[in-house]
């Protein structure tokens, strides 16, 4: 419940204080009266009461909506207690929130116009009814908004360049064959698969289309599931009253969700089970940030970015029987009642300056699959009831352990289930191909995930359904597959060594690509949940499922195999966005074949694999001491962190840092100029001269390095408020969703009997992703010279230009962008600066204590919050304009150097000791027509492998010229799977949202 | 404020870059040094262009290229309108009322504009320096060279203007372990160029544009007999020990690439048994960087001389290549 502290000062009331008071008025009939909408006032549970305030800034406007026993009531004076305040900072924006679209009151609160306090399910369900009443009146102002842009840009271009779209189509068409074999490749004769494209494989194909062609609708059985169980048998406290045992509930309620869930194999699958019952699922984690979509139920069909269906049936569930039920019991919500709407989660809830992806979900993690493999469940099981004997009786760890076993008998009784559709459906089945493929995978899932895998089909259908069962459990963001290339090769070895004939062995290859190509389409069957702020947040991402392919082998050994290549040559046949595939080069044992195929792969993706130099990353990692064997099974969580596979919560997505916000601050004394709010310290107003705080002594910034000195004391202070927010957040977990499957599958968890979330894995971590790094060491850069080095401008000019946007100085604005050495651009002192920031970021968050144990790790990469974020700061000293996108993870900016090998080697010079959280550097590079396929895969290869040997850590490249992107957006028909790498993750360029597309399409292009 | 510690700051003029327009002279200006080149030889290149050249062709794509001497380049696209240089220039030698903004006749290349200028607009075209910096610059793209099979591609203008420093660079790039490459237009003394250049460089880039001597005349402004003498020397030694050299023609329309031109030159190729050329696709992009250095030249409103080849007509005269057993790929 949040506080409000009347004022008791007088104040005029203003005339929209009149009408607001109306307007709410009409509403509350609205909802008394009809009794369509009367209904929606009760959950099953009875009545939802609640109260939402309304206040400006200036206190011009006060009123509340008192949503009690069926009854809604306006109020001119706020009452004492309401559930969630909204304070806008004019008389305008109030009436504008009444009339607004879903992504309207987004934009309201991202741009400061209004900022709620309090629950924000309530907030939610309050936009729910408003658009009970509003929705057809919203669905015209989106399509309308829609016409227009689409008409803009058919103004621009009006008709489509099939040429650039075609030729894209023809990257697939030209394939090259290996001209070595990697020792470790057994049977592969020619490793780049060159025989084969997607049309030898029409199963897989089939599922491509619906891919594209599906809308995702949201699924409720999840929910509904485990909310019915919770009715049944309590939440806070068990039937009897005593307290629930957060492990043990959870168990109790996951065994009960995986029992009844619908067991189900789409048609043709080679793999059993799915996420959802919906072709295309979103699948809604209550006690996560379920409720966030709330308010959007009747929208989010018809919006413009990433829309999904709802059908009524759900919208009634989720309504009415679910949303009430866990409006409080949430991460955010516990958080808020717990400590009293604490500071750090105010900051959070304003978006500008870190977002802490425990709100959602702690996730970001790679399960122990080798185990599960080789142990199945029911040898897991046998594990934990050993463990058990050390520990006493109703000892926490005991109860652990009961609940990990709970767990593993659900995801075993969902495999048997599953079992069972398969067998009935063969019975059924006239189509004798299929009566024997149904009757295998009935066979399959019989043996799979309870006993041993023994053969690739196998081992991929245990992966599948272990993976369905943990996305069962919490929810799919970041959750990460790890080594599948090396995981699987055992199977596919032992597979192949039964058949003798070479024909026999060409012919399962093949089915092995099949296999894996159904794999990757399971894989697309849901999607995560995203309310319209993610579109424009995390704009285009789906749960970004990386797998990782390459490097080396625990004992050291080159790790590349058949399954490295196969999985490659699905990769590039169905160049989708999600899994997310990360290749290790390991430039000591991976061969130049294989990083030769990563490019070729690359450029016909256009965007993915990521690359990886297996040998910094691990350096990177250096300081925590892992041992070696487990430091060389890494992972690519996510989007690039490195995860130690199956031993290790990293939560390596923990935030998203908005490290210019810091700038900003330091350039305002403490006020975020956007949010229009003074929240970090003193540290001293540029240009007057006048000294606000007494520990700064005499002028501020008399140096440039007093002026760092501001920026590093208003950066500890975000860092610090973000890592409080995720340790309470974190607290949240322990007690509302302990992940005991999790746990099973993770190192150390069974033998301490302790769950990941409180600290159970043999390593711990929290990871930041901080983002705006070349944009802060440009405007450091800039600051330094011109006003310090070379004193050819006044602080107080350069800040007064920043303020205006550079408006009324262009040439200061031509001198700042020109005339100082960026970073990318080989200058020495631009590396030093941007080490000198990533050094302190490092330590600083490395100082902290993290509270499973374990440290705070720092990477330099941005997901889209570049966009984001850069979309609420305002003009920087740099000569990058307000709103404008910041470089994606750690890039140049495009103008640092027209050669790109400047770009690449400050990139690599930089010291990868105090990027132990991994970064995101990409480069567009684009091929000339005339040029063969060898001779382009041959200047990518340069490139990277320069990199790598420069010591270089990440790299991602996208082969796409900007007037393809240009063409792709006004004519989004021609390019359904024109895949983009953003910063980490990929996406299909045609769903993004605006912003995102200009800053791909603004980004320094090099050609080839 | 900005005219204010600009002026200030005001260098002295730079004397480095008054340089008389003597072709022969011993140390080239630097037009620019390329980085991250693919099309200028094999693998990832460095290009180091000589500022100065020989012939006059009348479509030089390089219009900053042909004279030897230092001069002032205004890009008027990234001019922001400060008026500083204006006001700053010692010799008032600019004016907005000037179609080329600078007054070359006035301008004594000082460079004090080019100083202040916050924008880059402004700049001189073509600076001294030192051999050791150049190879340094090229230098630390070894890494690059490694992985591509690059290296570096001196190119003008005309370096072989300036045989005594070419061979110097050479010389230090060969110590370097790195790959050399010359584009020439061949209008050398043989001679010094087989002491001199030949034992440092690994690969010759060789223009032979028009077959006709009278036309080459017309329109390179000298005859071409000592190109061609050059050529077919230099293609001797290639014969025997394996230097790599390779002819090349621009395709200009009307002039270069005409039927009779082409086949001339295949024939030509052909009886000297070579069977690797190359044909470069004209660029119509060029014309306005003669604006930016106050020149004109006759062909701003030929429609062939700004529109790309069409892709059929490229095809023909590969064709004409093809024919003879040459290569142009
Ligand atoms: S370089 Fe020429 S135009 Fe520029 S200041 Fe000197 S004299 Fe004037
Ligand atoms: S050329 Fe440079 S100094 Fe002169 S007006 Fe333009 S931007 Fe200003």
């Amino acid at each position: 419940m949040f506080f409000f502290q009347p004022t008791t000062a007088r104040i005029k009331f203003s005339p929209t204080n009149i009408l607001l008071n109306t307007l709410l008025r009409v509403f509350a009939a609205n909802f008394n009266f009809r009794p369509g909408l009367k209904k929606y006032l009760k959950s099953d549970q009875g009545w939802i009461d609640f109260t939402i305030g309304f206040r400006t800034d200036s206190g011009s406007v006060k009123a509340a909506v008192l949503f009690k026993n069926g009854k809604v009531s306006v109020s001119k004076i706020i009452p004492e207690k309401v559930d969630t305040m909204l304070t806008f900072h004019s008389d305008g924006a109030v009436l504008k929130l009444l009339g607004a679209t879903p992504t309207e009151q987004i934009f309201m609160v991202l741009k400061g116009q209004l900022s709620p306090k309090g629950n924000q399910s309530y907030l939610n369900l309050f936009f729910f009814f408003l658009s009970l009443l509003l929705n057809s009146k919203q669905k015209k102002l989106m399509e309308k908004e829609r016409k227009i842009s689409k008409k803009e840009l058919l103004k621009e271009s009006p008709t489509a360049k099939t040429e650039l779209s075609d030729d894209l189509i023809k990257r697939f068409g030209v394939r090259m064959k290996a001209d070595t074999i990697d020792k470790n490749v057994k049977y592969l004769k020619d490793p780049f698969l060159s025989d084969y494209g997607l049309d030898n494989f029409p199963r897989v194909k089939k599922y491509l289309d619906i891919h594209f062609e599906v809308k995702p609708e949201v699924c409720p059985e999840l929910p509904k599931l485990v909310t019915d169980w919770h009715k049944a048998n309590g939440y806070e406290t068990d039937k009897n009253g005593k307290p629930w045992n957060p492990l043990l509930r959870k168990a109790h309620a996951y065994k009960y969700l995986m029992e009844n869930r619908k067991p189900l194999i789409r048609g043709n699958d080679l793999i059993a089970g799915t996420t959802t019952t919906k072709d295309i699922g979103v699948v809604v984690y209550p006690e996560g940030h379920g409720t966030m979509i709330w308010g959007e139920l009747l929208t989010v069909p018809h919006r413009t970015l990433n829309p999904y269906d709802v059908s009524e049936e759900t919208l009634n569930i989720l309504h009415h029987e679910i949303f009430p039920f866990w409006s409080k019991r949430n991460f955010k919500e516990w958080v808020r009642e717990e400590y009293d709407s604490p500071l750090c989660q105010q900051i959070d809830e304003r978006f500008a300056i870190y977002f802490i992806w425990k709100s959602v979900t702690i996730s970001h993690t790679i399960p122990d699959f080798p185990k599960l493999l080789s142990m199945g469940t029911s040898g897991i099981i046998s594990e934990i009831n050993d463990q058990m004997k050390s520990f006493a009786k109703n000892s926490n760890e005991k109860n652990t352990l009961e609940a990990m076993i709970l767990c593993l008998e659900g995801l075993t009784a969902y495999s048997k289930n599953l079992a069972k559709t398969a067998a009935s459906a063969a019975a059924s089945e006239n189509n004798p191909q299929r009566k024997a493929e149904l009757e295998k995978l009935a066979k399959t899932c019989d043996q799979v995930v309870e006993k041993p895998a023994r053969t690739l089909d196998e081992a991929v259908n245990a992966m599948w359904i272990s993976w369905v069962g943990l996305h069962m459990e919490s929810t799919n963001a970041g959750l990460s597959l790890g080594r599948l290339d090396q995981w699987l090769q055992p199977y596919f070895l032992a597979d192949m060594e039964k058949l003798n004939s070479g024909p026999e062995q060409a012919k399962y290859i093949k089915h092995a690509v099949e296999l894996i190509g159904c794999f990757y389409m399971r894989c697309t069957d849901h999607l995560p949940l995203t309310p319209d702020i993610a579109n424009w947040v995390f704009g285009g991402s789906s749960s970004d499922q990386a797998i990782t392919l390459g490097g080396v082998t625990p004992e050291g050994d080159d790790g590349v195999c058949d399954m490295t290549y196969i999985f490659l040559k699905v990769t590039e046949m169905l160049s989708i966005r999600d899994p997310n595939v990360n290749a290790r080069f390991n430039p000591d044992k991976n061969s130049d074949t294989y990083l030769k195929r990563l490019c070729e792969v690359n450029l016909i993706t256009s965007a993915t694999p990521s690359m990886h130099n297996d040998n910094e990353v691990m350096a990177s990692l250096e300081e925590f001491n892992y041992e070696i064997e487990d430091l060389r099974n890494w992972s690519a969580t996510g989007c690039v962190e490195p995860t130690l596979s199956g031993k290790h919560i990293g939560h390596t997505n923990f935030q998203m840092m908005n490290m210019v916000a810091a700038l900003e601050m330091a350039l305002n004394n403490g006020k975020h100029p956007l949010l229009n709010w003074k929240l970090g310290p003193n540290t001293g107003e540029i240009g007057t001269g006048k000294i606000n705080n007494d520990n700064i002594a005499d002028k501020p910034f008399k140096t440039f390095d007093d002026f760092f000195n501001a920026f590093i004391t208003q950066f500890k202070f975000i860092i610090d408020q973000s890592i409080e927010y995720n340790e309470m957040l974190a607290q949240a977990h322990q007690v509302i969703r302990p992940t005991p499957l999790l746990s099973s599958v993770i190192g150390d968890c069974i033998s301490k009997g302790k769950d990941v979330t409180i600290g159970g894995a043999k390593y711990n971590s929290s990871g930041a992703a901080l983002i705006g790094l070349a944009d802060i060491t440009d405007s450091l850069l800039v600051i330094k010279k011109l006003v310090y080095d070379d004193k050819k401008v006044s602080f107080a000019d350069l800040k007064k230009a920043v303020d205006e946007n550079f408006e009324n100085d262009p040439a200061l604005h031509a001198m700042v962008t020109k005339k100082v050495p960026l970073f990318g651009s080989g200058s020495d002192e631009a590396v030093a600066m941007a080490d000198r920031i990533a050094k302190f970021a490092h330590d600083y968050y490395g100082s902290k204590k993290h509270y499973r144990g374990g440290k705070y790790t720092v990477g330099f990469w941005s997901m889209s919050n570049h966009v984001a974020y850069g979309t609420l700061t305002g003009a920087l000293p740099s000569g990058r304009l307000s709103g404008k996108a910041f470089t994606p993870g750690l890039t140049p900016e495009p103008n640092a150097s027209k050669n790109l090998l400047d770009n690449i080697r400050d990139v690599a010079r930089l010291d990868t000791k105090n990027i132990n959280n991994n970064i995101a550097f990409n480069v567009k590079v684009i091929p000339t027509p005339e040029d063969t396929r060898e001779k382009t895969v041959n200047d990518m290869f340069s490139y990277v492998k320069t990199y790598f040997d420069l010591g270089g850590m990440q790299m991602q490249m996208n082969v796409v010229t900007s007037e393809t992107l240009k063409d792709a957006m006004a004519h989004p028909e021609n390019y359904r799977n024109l895949l983009v790498r953003i910063s980490g993750y990929n996406a299909y360029f045609v769903t993004l949202n605006k912003d995102m597309q200009l800053e791909l399409i603004e980004r320094a292009e090099y050609g080839m | 404020m900005f005219i204010r510690f600009i002026l200030s700051n005001r260098p002295p003029p730079n004397h480095n870059l008054l340089f008389d327009d003597n072709m022969m002279q011993k140390t080239p200006l630097i037009l620019d040094i390329k980085g991250n080149s693919l099309d200028d030889g094999p693998g990832i290149r460095t290009v180091v262009f000589f500022k100065g050249c020989p012939l006059s062709c009348v479509w030089c794509h390089n219009p900053e290229s042909k004279k030897a001497g230092a001069e002032i380049s205004f890009d008027k696209t990234e001019c922001v309108g400060c008026d500083t240089c204006i006001q700053s220039c010692p010799e008032n030698a600019l004016d907005r009322k000037n179609p080329f903004f600078i007054d070359r006749a006035q301008c004594t290349l000082c460079g004090v504009c080019v100083e202040n200028c916050p924008s880059g607009a402004l700049s001189m075209v073509g600076k001294t320096m030192r051999i050791e910096d150049i190879v340094a610059m090229a230098a630390k793209d070894k890494p690059f060279y490694k992985n591509s099979n690059g290296g570096v591609t001196l190119s003008g203008g005309e370096p072989t203007l300036f045989m005594d420093f070419l061979s110097d660079l050479l010389k230090h790039l060969k110590d370097e372990g790195i790959h050399t490459l010359v584009e020439t237009c061949g209008l050398f003394e043989f001679q010094q160029f087989e002491k001199k250049i030949l034992p440092y460089i690994d690969t010759i880039y060789y223009d032979i544009k028009i077959h006709d001597p009278d036309a080459h005349k017309q329109f390179c402004g000298v005859k071409n007999d000592l190109i061609l003498k050059n050529f077919i020397k230099l293609n001797a030694i290639s014969a025997e020990n394996g230097l790599e050299l390779l002819a090349r023609t621009p395709l200009i329309p009307n002039i270069t690439a005409t039927d009779k031109n082409l086949n001339q030159i295949a024939g030509f190729l052909k009886t000297l048994k070579i069977r690797q050329a190359r044909l470069l696709a004209y660029n119509p992009l060029w014309h306005e960087k003669n604006e930016k250095i106050g020149t004109q030249n006759s062909f701003q409103n030929n429609k062939d001389m700004t529109t790309w080849i069409p892709k059929e007509k490229l095809e023909t005269y590969r064709s004409i290549f093809t024919e003879k057993g040459i290569h142009t790929g």
